[in-house]
This record gives structure tokens, sequence and C-alpha cells, in this order.
């Protein structure tokens, strides 16, 4: 399936009325969706529509818990990431009740998973808001299909939706399939001999599983350097455009960070600007480093 | 490695070295431990020849210290400063000498600036935590441990940049993973990045991890010669403690080019002193001693100090008691 990657800009949802237009022009905010008894009154001011937040699917605020003072099993930090509602309901209308720089990660990840998303946010979100939809406008369409290496048969389940969470978040990429597809390299459905139900009680085992069955040879993207970052890739014959997200965001910059994407491609650009180091080819694959990512960082490649 | 000198180590000790009140380090001593450790260890009878066996005017020359554990315990800067004297004195010039770490915020607690020759540099590779921009992208181990996602630790950028040989300056700790922290692990866990990720929960990679890290090229062959710090020491706890009762004064230098060797007089030396302590042995794997380590019977993790051996049989130098000549001299 192709799609026109760039196509859908989140939009914030705004509660406060017409007195506020200044602070949101000065934010660079042209089109904001309120609730529809508002319109009229927003009518003229800016570019406006309506919307009713409570129809649509709540999505979690991105961020990171790093439960330092948690005892876990894990050194791994939690992250609070969308992708798997998404996936799952790509067709759907979400919201996101987001405060100050939080709204600029949740544009990102909305356009990322090219999610039709209202960002309901404070006064303080709204310049981060207002920065994040300028780059994301800077970004143009092309028509890329999602990279997925395996397909996953989703019965609907709360552990299915977990295990597709720990895939999102362990840069696994995957496609809801309803069957094995022999253009995937793998298949993974809960309750078969490789991926037992009873194994699914952890679903942490389940995505292990994936990985070590796939192996990350054979994945098409790989990340070095942070255990915050997330991606997402989507690719057409010559060309490849990765998302990152940073979703500790702009309380913890990412101060470097190795990527390597499946395929051999010649030449990046990279948004925000920003000087892209030791980029190389290495053995079927591409490689290259990203100096910092703030919130969000995509890189177009080009064979 | 293990160098010029496989199964040898010359151990010298001196009263003197530390001010028995302040435990401050007397500079003079330190040099005259330095100086009578290198003539031991190379044989020669001016010090400055046994320097110039490992290191030519054309060197960029690293000197590897330990700060994990700053500002409690540290590589010295007085010993620090005593290894850059020499190499000055060898013809390196004080701008290509490089005094480096792993983390910045662990080197700005010493004064390395007031102890060394005017243009020796002061390097880090994380001048903010777990950045890799200070590592070299193209040379790393990959492995994983417990399914973590990056599974690579790549290697100072320093090292693959700049050093043609490296000084490699220890303390004499006990680690509350690997069981000991000396030569290897200083070059291992302190030259690569990523390395934390060994350990989780009471398990600890350790015994394998640091001799494939510390066999790697260019580290291994870069690595021609190991001082170890004891004038201070810490033998549970280890590498952070805060607990000054964890701490001890052996008031000694070890010298050497094998850092298997060298790794194995420091088990010896942190066993006797855990021994006079009433503290389990460092080998102990029994999960009884598993919890709350402010006990010098309890720990966090079940060491490893088998990495040493497992490190011997890397071919990076000689564990068997038997076959280490050991050369001790008081000062």
């Amino acid at each position: 399936m192709l799609l026109l990657a760039a196509a859908l800009l989140p939009r914030l949802f705004w509660d406060a009325g017409p007195e506020t237009a200044p602070a949101l022009r000065q934010a660079g905010i042209e089109k904001i969706a309120v609730a529809a008894e508002r319109v009229a009154s927003w009518k003229g001011v800016l570019d406006v529509e309506a919307a009713d937040p409570s129809r649509a699917i709540r999505l979690v605020a991105p961020s990171v818990d790093y439960r330092a003072n948690q005892a876990s099993a894990s050194r791994t930090p939690w992250i609070n990431a969308n992708g798997w509602r998404i996936v799952r309901q790509p067709a759907g209308e979400f919201v996101y009740d987001v405060k100050g720089a939080q709204a600029a990660l949740a544009a990102a990840e909305a356009f990322s998973w090219n999610a039709n998303a209202l960002i309901r946010t404070d006064a303080a979100g709204v310049g981060p808001l207002g920065e994040m939809l300028r780059l994301l406008k800077g970004v143009p369409a092309e028509d890329l299909a999602p990279v997925a290496d395996f397909g996953f048969e989703d019965d609907g389940s709360a552990t299915a939706g977990e295990v597709m969470n720990l895939f999102v978040k362990g840069n696994l990429l995957f496609r809801i399939v309803p069957r094995p597809d022999p253009a995937l390299k793998m298949h993974v459905k809960l309750g078969t001999k490789e991926y037992p139900l009873e194994d699914a009680k952890n679903p942490v085992k389940i995505a292990q599983m994936a990985r070590a069955n796939l192996s990350d040879d054979r994945r098409s993207v790989r990340v070095y350097g942070s255990v915050v970052v997330v991606t997402r890739l989507l690719a057409a014959r010559d060309r490849a455009r990765l998302h990152l997200l940073n979703y500790a965001g702009a309380e913890r910059r990412v101060d470097g960070i190795r990527v390597r994407v499946a395929g051999e491609y010649s030449k990046a650009t990279v948004r925000p600007e920003m000087k892209i180091l030791d980029f190389e080819k290495v053995d079927g694959g591409t490689e290259f480093t990203l100096p910092e990512i703030r919130t969000y960082v995509v890189v177009d490649l080009q064979k | 490695m293990p160098g010029l000198y496989p199964g040898q180590v010359v151990r010298v000790r001196s009263e003197r070295s530390l001010d028995a009140e302040s435990k401050k380090a007397d500079r003079g001593v330190v040099r005259q431990m330095l100086a009578a450790g290198m003539k031991a260890l190379t044989g020669d009878s001016n010090d400055l020849d046994g320097w110039r066996r490992f290191i030519v005017p054309q060197d960029v020359v690293g000197i590897k210290v330990n700060c994990s554990g700053a500002p409690q315990i540290f590589s010295s800067p007085e010993v620090v400063g005593a290894v850059a004297e020499k190499l000055v004195e060898a013809g390196v010039p004080a701008s290509n000498i490089w005094v480096y770490e792993r983390f910045e915020n662990q080197v700005r607690t010493v004064p390395y600036a007031e102890f060394l020759p005017a243009g020796v540099q002061i390097w880090t590779a994380e001048t903010s935590r777990g950045s890799i921009l200070g590592y070299d992208s193209k040379v790393y181990v990959e492995t994983t441990f417990f399914g973590e996602e990056d599974t690579r630790s790549n290697v100072a950028r320093l090292i693959t940049d700049k050093l043609t040989k490296i000084i490699n300056v220890p303390n004499t700790k006990e680690h509350q993973a690997s069981g000991v922290t000396g030569c290897l692990k200083n070059i291992a866990y302190g030259n690569f990045s990523n390395v934390a990720r060994s350990h989780q929960r009471e398990v600890t990679n350790t015994k394998t991890f640091i001799g494939t890290l510390a066999a790697t090229e260019p580290v291994r062959s870069r690595v021609v010669l190991n001082v170890m710090d004891g004038l201070r020491g810490v033998w549970h706890q280890g590498p952070f403690s805060n607990e000054a009762r964890f701490r001890f004064y052996p008031k000694l230098l070890m010298l050497g080019t094998d850092p298997v060797a060298m790794d194995r007089q420091l088990i010896e030396l942190i066993e006797a002193k855990r021994k006079a302590e009433g503290a389990v042995s460092i080998f102990e794997r029994a999960r009884t001693t598993l919890g709350d380590n402010h006990d010098p019977n309890k720990n966090a993790f079940i060491r490893e100090p088998g990495h040493v051996e497992y490190a011997a049989k890397l071919g990076l130098g000689v564990y068997d008691l038997e076959r280490i000549r050991l050369k001790e001299i008081e000062l």
C-alpha cells in the first residue's frame, strides 16, 4: 500500500477563545480545531474547523518514565508511545491531551505514523507545537510504503496490543496481516507453537522471541546509542524516509545516535538541518550518525 | 598485551608514599617508586632507558586513568603526573600526551591539570553522559546480553584517531560485578561505550566481556604498560563506595606489561584484605550472599573475578601464580 507520507498534519485543538489568537499566530499556528459551538467565534480570526475530541481515540502523552527509584528487571526506561494504537486503527481519529513541550513530540509522533490527530494542549504547549508544525510542513510529500520485516496477526486482544507496543518501541518493523504474507521475512501469531499463549502472559518474551527469530541481521532498521528513540521507516524502490522520535523530548536531548538502515543509499537529507556524520555503506546497509535529536528528526535517503 | 614482559609483575611499596594523617600522596616518593619499579621491570640501571623500551618521541601517548569512584578514589594525580613527566623526559612532546577517561563529570573532580607538565591534554569520551559521539562508529564489539536494543560497544575515538601507545593506570579496587577492577577492566570497560548493559539484577557478564573487549584491536596492541596505582584501594562496595570503612591504603605501585598477571596479584591483595576484615571471598557464589552491600558479606551481584583467568585464555597474559614472577621492592 502506498500512502502520501506527508499528507496528514496534526491539528491543534484549542479550548480558549479568539482573544488568544495573537499568541497562536506568534507561534505560527494558522489552523485550529475547536468545539462546534466555538467555531462561529473564531470565524475570520484563524482558519478553523469543528472537532469533537470526545469521539476521538485518546492517546497517551508520549514520554519516558525512567523509574530510577523503582526496582525492575530491566535498566531500560519505559517509553509511553502510541504507534501500536495507530497501526491497529489506521483510519481512526485520535486525540492527545498534552502539556508544554510534549505537544511537539505528540505532533511528531502523529505525523510519523500518519495519524489523523488532534493535539489538545495548554498555553505552554503552543510555542513548541507551532515550531514542530513548521518543521513538519517542510517535509515534502512522498509516495512511500511503511517497511515491515514481519507480519503480525492481531487478534484484537490487550495482549496482542501490548506485543505490538513492544515491537514499535523495540524498532521491530511489522505489519498487521490476516494471514502469513510470503513477501515478509516471517510471521508472528500468538497461540502458535512458536509463540504460545502461555509465553504471551509476558509480552516482553514474545517481542524478544520475535526479534531472535527474525535476527538483528535481517532487521531493516537498527538504532545504537539511545534506548528512547523510536523509528518509523518508509520506502520505495530508490528512496526511504526514516522518522526518529526522541521520547525523552526536549527534556533530554539525545547526543549522538547511530542508525543502520537496510539497503545501500548514497545521499541523505536531514530535517531539521544538521551535519550527518560517518555516513557509509556497510554490508548491504547504510549507516550514519546524527549528532543530536532534540525531539524529532526525519532523514530522507536516496539511492 | 601481554607485551614485553609476560608473567612479570613488579610491586613497589613505600610507607612514606602517603601521609599517615591526611592520606595525601608524596609526589617525590611516588616518583622514586615509579623509577624503582621501571628499573626492576626492565633491568635497566636508568629508569628513563626503561621508558624508552615502550615509547619513542614520535608516539602519541594516552594515559588511561580510572575515575570510577571519584572523588573518593581515582588514579592519583601524583602517579599520573609522574608518568607524564617520564614521557616528556623520554622525548614525547607534552601536546602528544593525553590523559583520558570516559566520563567528564568524574574527571572534573580530580585535579589532574595541577600535576601534569604544561601542554598535556585531558580528554573524555562522554562530555554528556551516554553520548556516542566520542566513540568510533566503525570499531566496536557487538553482542547481546539481556535483549538490549543497542548491541554495540564502540572504542573511544581518541584511540583510533590519535593514540599510538597507551599507558594504563588503574587502581586497586574490588568491584561489585567483576570481583576486582584492575588493569583488564580499565582497558575494557574504560575504553568502550555501552558496557554497563552487561549487568542486570544479580547477573553480570563481565567474565567474558572484559577479556573480549581488552583483546580487541587496536586497544590490545596500543596498551604497552600498566602502572597500577595502589596507594589507596577499595576492598568492598567498589568501585563507587562512599564509605570510608571500605577503603584501605596498600601504599604500593605495581608495574608490568601483562594485565592478567597484575590483576592476579590484585585478586590476592583484595582477598587478603577481605579475609583480614572477615568478609567473604570475591569468588563466593552462594545466593545467600546477595543483598545490601553495606554488609561486607553481601553484594548486589554474583561477582565474576574469573574474568582474569578468562582473559588469560584469550592470550592476554599469565594467570597461574606459579608462573608469575613477582619482584617486590620496599622503599
